[in-house]
């Protein structure tokens, strides 16, 4: 989706979650004509009481080692957050503890209560109570806010301070998986977790991303995700350890997101004389590449497409997981004999398994295999040389990332080279997956 | 009337001396007929003479060291010449021989044979730059360029050059000649045989699906590197070649052991293998095409070992 909301340790010295809270003001938007002398000024007057600062507190330190933002909803101290401002509690709760700073310089005890990992969400807990809490919006819960309206986004960026942001609702983001609110509005690192609010006051989304390399177009996640997540957790007991709950949702969310893209399935996109698969999943994104006009001039022509989903979730600051990738590459010759187009073919068409963090810490070694591969029947079907890479994730059981590469052998000067990669992958999806997509390669007459 | 010849520590003749009397003295004094620059050598440490029955005796004169025989641990008062074994006296060897000490007939002149291990050395230089060249042309998939020829081809014969000059020097002082053709030609058919085996194992690892040949490859190289060595110790001198032998095996272990243990550390580090996937032109392929289904199997399978290596500890945090 983008890049988080937090300021890495290597960016600024300390890195910083932002959590603020906006106050709710009175309900009714329809009461604008009252506020001072701007909108953004009359929110932002009522918010601080709701709007806190988490911190992340090495246990053995006693300082911050990241900060982000969060907000007040209920009278008895629940608060909600990303669970990327709170992710290190959550796996190492004995190293770090959480703490909350208000607007008024107030701090106290933050525990973690419950998280929704596919939708960046935390339920936290403050021994605070009978403060005043933000209230969800009902029209952006039911999804028909106009686009267009203005909404006010709070948090704390660069821990600069409490800060309000005018931005524009752009509705839902397309092609995405993840149901995220288009927010054109200048999210800064910091504010993660806090709460982006209309002119009434109340909560339409909770800031999460921004876009690399793009002005401002920031994300938020939909309110009733938060309020589902509130609903859930509401009245349970503070979990000793959220691993296990981690791990769960992880792959309760990974399978739904492979039997929706099983289902969906391949369309074949043809490229020279072959037909080759492609997501047919409206939340692809695919893109086309050429060597064309590459100087020097290139010795054999490359024409691909490359689908990509937005598929990654954030499982911990070192850990970004679940992306799909579909890479159709169709080689023919210009002046290159077989076998130096063979060694074209071997350098294009390395089995590389991308993991989304470091080996040693997530992942167990790769495992591969390659052969020749015959798929029936064979006139539409040409031969293969396939090769098939595994690893697997050490603290989530059935859990693979999966990497198979097939390199079409009917023609000695042109081949069809397709990789399929396969973040966070059940590995009997992973197969059936793999079998339809070697199946979906096709030579067309 | 004899010889007395003083010996080096290779037992080869330093000096000789010819006497003419029936008797000759030895020693480090100026009086003696052969004079020994030897500290650990009496003033007059032997005489040599004719006993009743004409032998030649050498007897020490009592001398602080002694006299042995080459090789001998006992101290000799007196010793029978029998102008093969040396006698050391302190750190000096001689050599006494009759004016009659018979020598064998002489060697025959072979006639030169030098031109064909140089037509030899000839055509393996040629094979390897063939090989290197086809190699280069066969990897070329971006514009031709000298460079990518020229220069992997000096580095190669710089360091075979670099090899061969050093092999030669120890044969010059080990062995008095360089043997340059010799150890030439012994290097240029370990690189020719490395060369061969690296392009059979890429096609082998093609055709026939056998990664492993390009995964321990290394074994192959200090295999073929370890013959070399013995080779050229061969040139060198053909003494004591059991031990060479020996030598060379036990350090090519142990460069495979060590080489093997880093590569399995680096796999532990960064879990990759290393890069074995090759193709070539499809008329190479030497197997038959397997049924998808065969493939999926054999990818159920691995299953099983990424499970089991999910419940090892991590290689960082064993015993956490």
């Amino acid at each position: 989706m983008g890049d988080l909301l937090t300021v890495s340790a290597t960016v600024v010295a300390r890195a910083l979650r932002f959590l603020f809270i906006i106050v709710a003001i009175g309900r009714g938007a329809a009461r604008a004509v009252e506020l001072p002398s701007s909108a953004a000024e009359a929110i932002y007057a009522a918010a601080p009481p709701r709007l806190l600062q988490i911190r992340t507190v090495v246990a053995g330190a006693g300082r911050q080692i990241s900060l982000g933002s969060g907000f007040l909803v209920s009278a008895d101290g629940l608060a909600i957050t990303n669970y990327h401002v709170v992710s290190q509690v959550a796996l190492a709760p004995k190293t770090y503890r959480l703490e909350y700073v208000a607007a008024d310089g107030s701090r106290g005890d933050v525990s973690l209560l419950g998280i929704d990992l596919p939708n960046d969400l935390a339920v936290v807990r403050l021994d605070k109570h009978d403060a005043p809490f933000f209230s969800f919006d009902k029209t952006a819960m039911q999804g028909s806010l106009p686009k267009g309206e203005r909404l006010y986004s709070m948090g704390n960026p660069l821990d600069l301070g409490f800060t309000i942001i005018e931005g524009t609702y752009n509705g839902l983001v397309e092609h995405s998986y993840n149901e995220r609110i288009h927010f054109a509005g200048a999210l800064n690192p910091g504010m993660s977790g806090g709460p982006a609010v209309t002119a009434g006051g109340l909560v339409v989304g909770i800031n999460v991303a921004t876009r690399r390399g793009s002005q401002l177009v920031s994300f938020l996640v939909p309110a009733h995700f938060a309020a589902a997540l509130l609903e859930r957790v509401r009245g349970l007991e503070v979990p000793a350890d959220l691993r296990p709950e981690v791990s769960r949702q992880l792959v309760a969310w990974r399978s739904a997101l492979y039997k929706s893209f099983g289902e969906a399935g391949f369309r074949s996109t043809r490229l020279g004389p072959y037909g080759a698969p492609e997501a047919a999943a409206s939340w692809f994104d695919c893109w086309a590449y050429t060597n064309a006009e590459v100087t020097p001039k290139p010795r054999a022509n490359i024409n691909s497409t490359s689908c990509s989903s937005d598929t990654s979730v954030f499982v911990a600051s070192d850990l970004n997981t679940g992306a799909i990738e579909i890479n159709q590459s169709y080689v023919k010759t210009v002046d290159l004999n077989q076998f130096q187009f063979a060694a074209f073919l071997t350098r294009l068409s390395q089995p590389r398994l991308v993991g989304g963090g470091p080996f040693r810490k997530w992942y167990t070694p790769e495992r591969c295999h390659e052969d020749f591969v015959s798929v029936t029947p064979a006139p539409e079907h040409p031969p293969l040389r396939a090769i098939w890479c595994a690893q697997a994730y050490r603290e989530f059981d059935g859990l693979y990332d999966v990497a198979l590469v097939a390199v079409t052998q009917d023609h000695e000067s042109r081949a069809l080279v397709s990789r399929l990669s396969l973040q966070a992958v059940g590995y009997d999806d992973a197969m059936a997956l793999g079998k339809r997509f070697l199946e979906a390669v096709q030579t067309v007459k | 009337m004899m010889w007395v010849e003083i010996l080096s520590r290779q037992r080869d003749v330093a000096s000789r001396f010819r006497i003419d009397g029936p008797e000759a003295r030895i020693g480090r004094g100026y009086d003696n007929d052969v004079v020994v620059d030897d500290p650990y050598v009496a003033a007059q440490h032997l005489r040599i003479f004719r006993d009743e029955t004409g032998q030649l005796v050498a007897e020490d004169m009592g001398s602080v060291n002694g006299t042995f025989l080459d090789g001998g641990n006992s101290r000799l008062a007196r010793i029978m010449i029998d102008g093969s074994n040396p006698i050391r006296i302190g750190r000096t060897y001689l050599r006494i021989r009759e004016f009659s000490h018979a020598v064998g007939g002489e060697r025959i002149v072979r006639p030169e044979r030098r031109r064909l291990p140089i037509a030899l050395t000839m055509a393996l230089g040629v094979a390897i730059l063939g090989i290197l060249v086809l190699d280069i042309w066969l990897g070329q998939t971006v514009e031709a360029r000298a460079s990518s020829y020229v220069t992997p081809l000096l580095t190669v014969a710089v360091i075979l050059l670099g090899w061969v000059m050093i092999w030669a020097l120890m044969s010059r002082i080990f062995s008095g000649r360089s043997r340059f053709v010799g150890n030439l030609m012994i290097a240029l058919a370990g690189a020719v045989a490395f060369a061969l085996y690296a392009d059979v194992a890429r096609v082998a690892a093609f055709a026939w699906t056998l990664s492993g040949v390009i995964t321990y490859q290394y074994v192959a190289a200090w295999l073929i590197l370890g013959v070399m060595c013995f080779l050229h110790l061969r040139e060198v001198g053909r003494a004591r070649l059991w031990l060479k032998a020996v030598l060379v095996t036990a350090l090519v272990a142990t460069a495979i052991g060590v080489q093997t243990l880093e590569r399995s550390e680096a796999f532990s580090d960064s879990g990759r293998q290393v890069a074995t996937w090759q193709l070539m032109p499809p008329s190479l392929r030497a197997v038959s095409f397997h049924d998808q289904s065969a493939f999926f199997g054999e990818i159920a399978d691995l299953r099983a070992g990424l499970d089991r290596d999910r419940g090892q500890p991590r290689p960082d945090v064993a015993g956490q």
